[in-house]
Formats: structure tokens, C-alpha cells, sequence
């Protein structure tokens, strides 16, 4: 993801902004971890893709 | 016969069909008459809508999906992809246009699988139930004079959302119906 899409993003459970941790790639970001700056809760960043799912519907979808 | 292979598909992305064409087709011309700002398709499945906006016009797209299969697909276009459940992760008045082509079909709870194309296809016995969250939610990501455009099909019932876009602070406006054998397809635009 581009490091600019941090801007429009933010906590689905609470709407707070989002802290990038552990971020590596090139041109963009490729892997890290989106952290809540209110409650917390950390999303993670893999192959370049956020995963903003709230922890509960991570694991309700089908595979 | 299931929602899937009623319209012949077997795979975990839901394909560019009808519905998908008329809505990038509406969208960008809808769209290039609005100063160019950000955009956000929801539900982009397989990127298609997303990447034909993004060639089209002048405005900068980032697309969301639940389905992390379709993310990948948009993300191999060379999209801005966020998995994403419809509006959540996304910051208040952060897009000046919305562009959603949402599961639509009414299904009979009895029917439904528990795989990605259900997901896609499906909404629930009404047909209502992504697009009725979806209005009550897109208000809070769109800038003050922002628009979001939606496909509804007859099968769903159009006055139906457009009912909920009311309630959400909407007015809604058809501008552009296309009629196949089963259904009519319907793009509606919302603004406030």
C-alpha cells in the first residue's frame, strides 16, 4: 500500500487514526502493522494489502 | 440451482458481468463531470470497476473488499486495495465519490453456502441486507457534497433503497436502467 493511504484510514471500531509499525518494502509499503492509537488493536499489512477487518470477522469469513 | 451457478460461476471472485459494466460505464460518466478528487469502490471484487474508473478519470481510486482472494486480484491491477468491511476502516469525509455494485439478490436462507461467491451475490432474504448497512454507513466517509453511486436491481426493489437513502439523508436520482430477461439493473446516484 501506499504510505499516503495511511491519511484516509482509520480504526473500524472506533474511527481513532492508525500508527504504522515494522514497515518494510521498496516503493510502498509491502508488510507491518496498522496499530490503533485509542484502544490498541493492531492490523496487520501482508503483500502489500491492509487488513482492516475488526478481529471478530477476521475468523467469521469463508476461507 | 444456487445464486453461483444460476450465473455460471465457479470461482472465488465475482467476474465482471452486466451489472459491473453498467456501473463503471455510469460511474465515469456521472463522475467526469465532478472536479476530480478521491474515489472509493466498495466490494471491488475482481478490480474491474475500480481499474476502468482509475483509467477513465482523472481521480485518485482505492478499492475495499472482505474477500481477501478478490483483494489480490484488485492489488495484481495495480489498484490501492484495503480489506475492508464496506465503509469502516475508512476516515470521515475522506472521498468525494463512493461507487458500489453490492450483492443484491434476494436468497433464501436455505440456500446459502458458506463460500466467497455467496458473499458476493447474496443479500439475504431481502436482498437488502449489505446495502442497507452500506447507506446507513457511506455518509460518514463522503465529503459534504459527495456522492455515492449504487447499483439496485428490480429484484431487490429500487424503491426500497431508495427509502433507506432517505432516512440516511439522501436524495436519491436513477441515472441509468438497463433491462435483462430477470431483473432490471438500476444506478442510483446519492447526494445530500
Amino acid at each position: 500500500m501506499k504510505e499516503s493511504l495511511l491519511d484516509i484510514l482509520c480504526c473500524p471500531l472506533d474511527k481513532h487514526d492508525l500508527d504504522l509499525e515494522d514497515a518494510s518494502g521498496e516503493d510502498e509499503i509491502e508488510s507491518g502493522t496498522l496499530v490503533c492509537t485509542e484502544c490498541g488493536e493492531r492490523y496487520p499489512i501482508e503483500d502489500g494489502i491492509p487488513n482492516l477487518l475488526p478481529p471478530d470477522m477476521r475468523e467469521e469469513t469463508p476461507a | 440451482m444456487d445464486l453461483a451457478s444460476r450465473r455460471g460461476l465457479e470461482t472465488d471472485v465475482y467476474q465482471p458481468a452486466e451489472d459491473s459494466h453498467l456501473l463503471a460505464e455510469t460511474a465515469v460518466e456521472r463522475l467526469s463531470s465532478r472536479s476530480p478528487g478521491r474515489l472509493l469502490e466498495v466490494g471491488t471484487g475482481s478490480g474491474y470497476i475500480g481499474a476502468h474508473l482509475a483509467d477513465e478519470l482523472a481521480w485518485d481510486v482505492v478499492v475495499s473488499d472482505l474477500n481477501p482472494h478478490a483483494c489480490r486480484q484488485a492489488r495484481d491491477r495495480g489498484l490501492d486495495a484495503v480489506r475492508a468491511d464496506l465503509v469502516e476502516p475508512f476516515a470521515t469525509s475522506s472521498f468525494d465519490a463512493v461507487v458500489f455494485n453490492p450483492p443484491y439478490l434476494p436468497t433464501d436462507p436455505d440456500d446459502e453456502r458458506d463460500d466467497w461467491m455467496e458473499v458476493a451475490l447474496s443479500g439475504g432474504h431481502s436482498g437488502l441486507v449489505v446495502i442497507e448497512p452500506f447507506v446507513e454507513t457511506v455518509g460518514r466517509v463522503l465529503a459534504t457534497d459527495g456522492v455515492a453511486v449504487l447499483l439496485v436491481s428490480s429484484l431487490t426493489g429500487v424503491p426500497s433503497v431508495v427509502g433507506l437513502a432517505a432516512e440516511a439523508g439522501f436524495s436519491a436520482i436513477a441515472v441509468a436502467d438497463e433491462s435483462f430477461p430477470y431483473e432490471t439493473l438500476t444506478v442510483l446516484e446519492l447526494v445530500r
